[in-house]
């Protein structure tokens, strides 16, 4: 259980996490952004590493920086880069933090903890000598060691090969069973296959959340639509920006770019049925919906599509 | 004191398996083993040939080697210190470290524990020395008690105050350096209260900062076999204040910056 109240962390002049509020209870929460979102700095601040500049942070029933240690006891928490100490065995290591954590039967529940990841094979091979797939698991078998409440999970898949991602996706699914995990990654498609829930963040703030499928819904209907046709389109231009449901047009590619009034009202049959009124034949319609490879392009080329009204925005095509 | 025992017995064996303290081992056993068997054969000599008014007894050699190894201490301490902190935060395990159900406090005095039983051991190898000295004289077994007790202190002040670096800084090397520099200057203070001390006006300050300085309370009285209350607690002191500042720097990630 993770109950997060305005939560703001200031480094010096930056702001990295501005007010931010979320909840996640049992099941895997997603914690989706680009990099420099604030992901890393919320989760710090979750595990009790670092405090907030201001907000609350409740992790497991106790607040991060009035009950720390009680906090650390409940949370197992793998760090993005996955840091271990790489002259011992996985056994080992599992061991140490086993004693400092107070397990009884250290050896026992390193073994076990191995193997829910699948390394029981190499649980006496020095870390070092272990594929950079192997020391992800040796860092997770390390953040459920002690059986916590709830598992913080810092992009977990990046930097594995497919077949890795693939498994390691399934176990961050099976955990979520038990547990309350909340894994960070900047694939959208990752955050949809494993996610009960999704958070959003960018730029410190969260832009957006809910189910996958919630939040698809939102994007897309939310989203401008492009629209395309076989002649030259700026003759339909007059005719679609007089929808009743339509905001603005403007020439996009070789197309137009249609931007809806409402979030709930899907402009796109009317678009259509006034393409084809006006004798122009419709090559393409689809939806522009929020993609975080686009947020990121955004953010650092400083290039900005029409879209102003929120700093959310911002995606890829998903058809229509 | 289960982590702290479980931080200092992964730190232990980290030192028997490190290069670098072998290396320091290494090397301060050589230097002192030849300081030492020409101390010896140059006694003798001086012994033998009737000439010198006073002779060389096994006393001044063992103490010797002793005034030494602390002099050496400026090097030898921040070599063993500098990885402590700096390497578990430049890799990243520190962060791993500081999320477990560990105070500062107990992570900060395990790494210190360890360094301290290293040079423990590298203290009782010089005892052969002394062993050998037996054979060829008769080495007082008080002065030679306290000489010890205090060197085993001196060596825990300067690793206190040389690991302070380690937690300052992620580069190991400029930890050494800087941990370097702090016990030669705790090293060297009482030659400048010496100087301070010509100028009446200064008198005071002169003699706070060599009260401050390690020499006032080693080479100046222990290393002589004398034992005051003072010394000890001045050595407990010290190493209580590094390792005190030690955790605040180590725990201050975890203050609310406002």
């Amino acid at each position: 259980m993770i109950e997060v109240v305005d939560l703001v962390k200031q480094y010096g002049e930056v702001v990295a996490v501005k007010g931010i509020s979320f909840s996640a209870t049992r099941g895997v929460t997603g914690f989706l952004g680009p990099n420099g979102a604030g992901k890393t700095t919320t989760m710090r601040i979750l595990t009790a590493y670092a405090p907030p500049t201001t907000g609350k942070a409740v992790v497991a029933g106790y607040d991060v920086f009035e009950q720390s240690l009680e906090v650390r006891r409940r949370v197992g928490y793998l760090p993005e880069n996955v840091p271990l100490y790489r002259d011992l065995t996985a056994l080992e290591y599992l061991m140490y933090l086993a004693e400092i954590r107070g397990i009884r039967q250290r050896r026992e529940r390193s073994y076990q903890s191995l193997a829910r990841v699948g390394l029981e094979k190499r649980a006496e091979s020095r870390i070092r000598t272990l594929s950079k797939g192997m020391r992800q698991r040796v860092g997770l078998a390390a953040a459920i060691l002690h059986e916590p409440e709830v598992l913080i999970l810092d992009e977990p898949t990046i930097g594995l090969d497919p077949l890795q991602v693939l498994e390691l996706r399934k176990l961050i699914v099976e955990l979520g069973k038990e547990h309350t995990v909340l894994f960070s990654t900047h694939i959208l498609s990752e955050a949809e296959q494993v996610c009960d829930r999704v958070i959003i963040i960018n730029q410190g703030e969260i832009v957006a959340q809910g189910t996958p499928a919630e939040l698809r819904q939102q994007l897309e209907r939310g989203g401008r639509v492009m629209v395309r046709v076989a002649r030259d389109a700026s003759g339909l231009v007059p005719a679609l920006a007089s929808l009743p449901s339509v905001a603005s047009v403007e020439p996009f590619a070789e197309g137009l770019l249609v931007a809806p009034r409402s979030q709930d009202d899907d402009p796109r049959p009317q678009i259509a049925a006034t393409v084809v009124a006006s004798g122009a034949s419709l090559i393409e319609m689809r939806a522009l919906a929020i993609n975080l490879e686009d947020i990121f392009i955004e953010l650092t080329r400083q290039y900005t599509p029409a879209v102003q009204e929120t700093p959310q925005p911002v995606a890829e095509e998903v058809s229509a | 004191m289960r982590p702290l025992w479980a931080v200092y017995k992964r730190e232990v064996s980290q030192f028997f398996r490190s290069n670098i303290a072998y290396a320091v081992a290494f090397g301060v056993m050589l230097f002192l083993g030849i300081l030492f068997s020409s101390n010896v054969y140059g006694g003798v000599q001086s012994n033998l040939s009737g000439f010198s008014p006073q002779p060389v007894t096994a006393d001044q050699i063992a103490l010797s080697t002793l005034g030494v190894l602390t002099f050496l201490m400026f090097i030898i301490a921040p070599l063993l210190t500098m990885r402590l902190i700096a390497e578990e935060n430049r890799e990243g395990t520190l962060e791993v470290l500081m999320t477990l159900p560990m105070s500062d406090w107990a992570f900060v005095a395990g790494k210190y524990l360890a360094a301290w039983t290293f040079y423990t051991v590298l203290l009782l190898l010089t005892l052969a020395y002394v062993l050998i000295l037996g054979t060829i004289g008769v080495p007082d077994a008080g002065l030679t008690a306290v000489a010890y007790l205090g060197a085993w202190l001196y060596g825990g002040v300067t690793l206190a105050v040389a690991m302070v670096w380690s937690a300052v800084t992620e580069d190991q090397i400029v930890a050494a350096f800087l941990g370097a520099a702090t016990v030669l200057i705790l090293f060297l203070a009482s030659s400048l209260a010496q100087l301070l001390s010509t100028r009446a006006e200064l008198g005071g300050l002169s003699e706070f900062i060599r009260t401050l300085s390690l020499t006032s309370h080693y080479q100046d009285t222990m290393l002589l076999g004398v034992l005051r209350a003072e010394d000890i607690a001045y050595f407990v002191l010290v190493i209580v204040f590094a390792l005190f500042v030690t955790t605040l720097i180590v725990g201050s990630r975890r203050w609310r910056a406002s």
